[in-house]
Formats: C-alpha cells, sequence, structure tokens
C-alpha cells in the first residue's frame, strides 16, 4: 500500500503504528490474551489500515502451514523397534 | 532387562506416567512398552524437528528411550515425567545434530517485518497467501520450505515454534520443557513466527518469483 501522507490515516494515531501492533501486540491480539479496551483499539486500526490486514492473514497462513506439518508420519513399527533397541542393549533392570 | 516385577493394574484403567515410571524402575518390561507406544510418535516428532531426517529422528528416538531406561533412576517423582523426558529427548536429538552439522545459522534479526521510520507497513509482501494455503500442491511446498526456514533458526526459537505450532503443545508445557518464563515463551514464539512468516514471504513475493522465472 502507498504510504499516506504523515498525519493521515490510522498509523499516525500516537498509540498504534502497524510496528507497534506486528511487533508487541500481535501474539497477545491472536491468542485472545489482550485486554478489551486494547484490543478495540487494534481492531480499529485493522479497520482502517490494509497492509495490516493483509500481515494479518499471512501471519495466520503462516500459523496453518505450520500445522499441516504435524500429521508427520511415523515409521511403521517404530515402537516395536525403539523396544527392541533398548531390551537389546539393557540386560538388567535399570 | 529383567522379568517383568510390578503387577499390573487389572481394573482396566490407563496407567498415569508415574505409575509407568515406578513399574520400570522396578524392571517392569511391559510398563517400559507402554511407555513407549504412549510417547514414541511425539518423540520421534519432536527429534524430527530438530534433524529434519526421518532416518536421524528415529535413531534419536531410539537413544531418547534407551536414556530413559537407563536414567529413570534419577527421576525426581515430584517433578512432571513429560519435562523430564522432553528434555532428555531434545538433548539427544540436538547431542545427534551438532555430530552432524552446525545448527541455527541465521540470525532471528535478519528476518523480521520491515516497518517505514514512522511505523508503516508499506507494499504487502504476502499477497497470496490465502490462495497458496488453499492450493494443495503450493500449500505442500510451503510448508517444506517452513519447516527448512525453523530448521535455520536458532535453537532457542526453534524449540518453541516447533512445539508450539507443529506439535501444538500448550504454552505452559512447553515453557516448563525448555526451562523458561511464560513471557520468555510469547516473545520467543512470536519472533520465530515472525521470521518464518517474512522468510516464506521473501519466497511468495512477485518480485522474487519473477526474479526466479527470468
Amino acid at each position: 500500500m502507498t504510504r499516506r501522507a504523515k498525519g493521515h490515516g490510522p498509523c499516525h494515531s500516537e498509540e498504534i503504528t502497524c510496528k507497534r501492533l506486528v511487533m508487541e501486540a500481535l501474539y497477545d491480539f491472536e491468542e485472545g490474551t489482550m485486554p478489551e479496551a486494547e484490543r478495540a483499539e487494534f481492531e480499529r486500526h485493522l479497520a482502517l489500515c490494509p497492509p495490516c490486514v493483509g500481515f494479518l492473514d499471512s501471519y495466520r497462513a503462516t500459523g496453518r502451514t505450520l500445522r499441516a506439518l504435524k500429521p508427520r508420519e511415523v515409521p511403521n513399527a517404530l515402537a516395536r523397534t525403539v523396544f527392541e533397541f533398548v531390551k537389546a542393549r539393557c540386560g538388567k533392570k535399570p | 532387562m529383567s522379568a517383568p516385577g510390578v503387577s499390573h493394574r487389572d481394573d482396566g484403567s490407563v496407567p498415569s506416567d508415574l505409575d509407568l515410571v515406578r513399574r520400570i524402575k522396578a524392571g517392569d518390561e511391559q510398563a517400559l512398552e507402554q511407555m513407549i507406544e504412549r510417547y514414541h510418535a511425539r518423540v520421534y516428532s519432536l527429534s524430527y524437528g530438530v534433524l529434519r531426517n526421518a532416518e536421524d529422528a528415529e535413531e534419536s528416538t531410539q537413544d531418547a528411550f534407551l536414556t530413559l531406561y537407563r536414567k529413570i533412576g534419577t527421576f525426581d517423582e515430584s517433578k512432571k515425567f513429560f519435562s523430564w523426558f522432553y528434555r532428555v529427548a531434545l538433548n539427544q536429538a540436538y547431542s545427534r545434530a551438532r555430530r552432524r552439522r552446525a545448527g541455527g545459522k541465521v540470525s532471528i534479526r535478519e528476518h523480521l517485518p520491515r516497518f517505514g521510520e514512522d511505523g508503516h507497513l508499506a507494499v504487502p509482501d504476502w499477497p497470496d497467501a490465502t490462495v497458496a494455503i488453499e492450493d494443495e500442491v503450493a500449500a505442500r511446498e510451503l510448508a517444506a520450505r517452513a519447516e527448512g526456514f525453523i530448521g535455520e533458526l536458532p535453537r532457542a526459537y526453534r524449540d518453541v515454534i516447533w512445539m508450539a505450532d507443529v506439535e501444538e503443545m500448550p504454552a505452559a508445557e512447553i515453557a516448563e520443557v525448555l526451562g523458561i518464563s511464560i513471557p520468555a515463551f510469547k516473545s520467543r514464539l512470536h519472533r520465530a513466527r515472525l521470521h518464518v512468516r517474512q522468510r516464506l514471504a521473501e519466497i511468495s513475493s512477485p518480485t522474487r518469483r519473477s526474479l526466479v522465472a527470468s
């Protein structure tokens, strides 16, 4: 997005900047651990700031991408292999 | 390994970790088998997060359980078993990783979002995130790249993002396993997420794509 002229647009609020939202507040915003008043303030910022909305979308997309890594294929019979491995190396109780 | 020395519950209830620990200490093979059955997939995935290689992760999982068996006598029963065991598993994986290669080559500061002097975000750097995620092939490719980007993070950040966003472990558990505070956990996780997002943005941006295509 083209940068807005100084003194206009949501990012020129003294309190809220894109940087503050992204770097300091996004975690709590996303996790729902942000105080309600602060959240409302950031939501107002988001309503007027397409780059932040885009950033938020991509942050969420990153989360979805990472979660998609989870159903990792565990090798067949790994539990049995591990058990036999430990048994073969330990002849007596710990 | 001695023959089972502790009798099993016969009420059909699932034994707790501590039940199994006590029985393993007493030399109960079946308890060890149950413990392996309970945790092998999570330990494998955790190890994979560090090593990013199936064969290494499998061997590291074996080593983790071997260490568990050998060191179970030192486990303090007043502590949570999984915290102790995940640390054992992580140490095994990192020890193997050190033997194989140096990790964490990229500084966490190198790939974070960029802002103007006034705190603005400038041009959106990842305009088609949703499209990429919805396309199955693109999503798989993106996931593979994300996995690589996690691998280049310093250990402090890599462990946190892998456990939180891939393993989906609760914050309190992760903080306990890693011995860090909740605020430190949040800060590391957020930084790590920003890093991975930024790296994905770099390979997704139109400028980058046209450079690759040309």
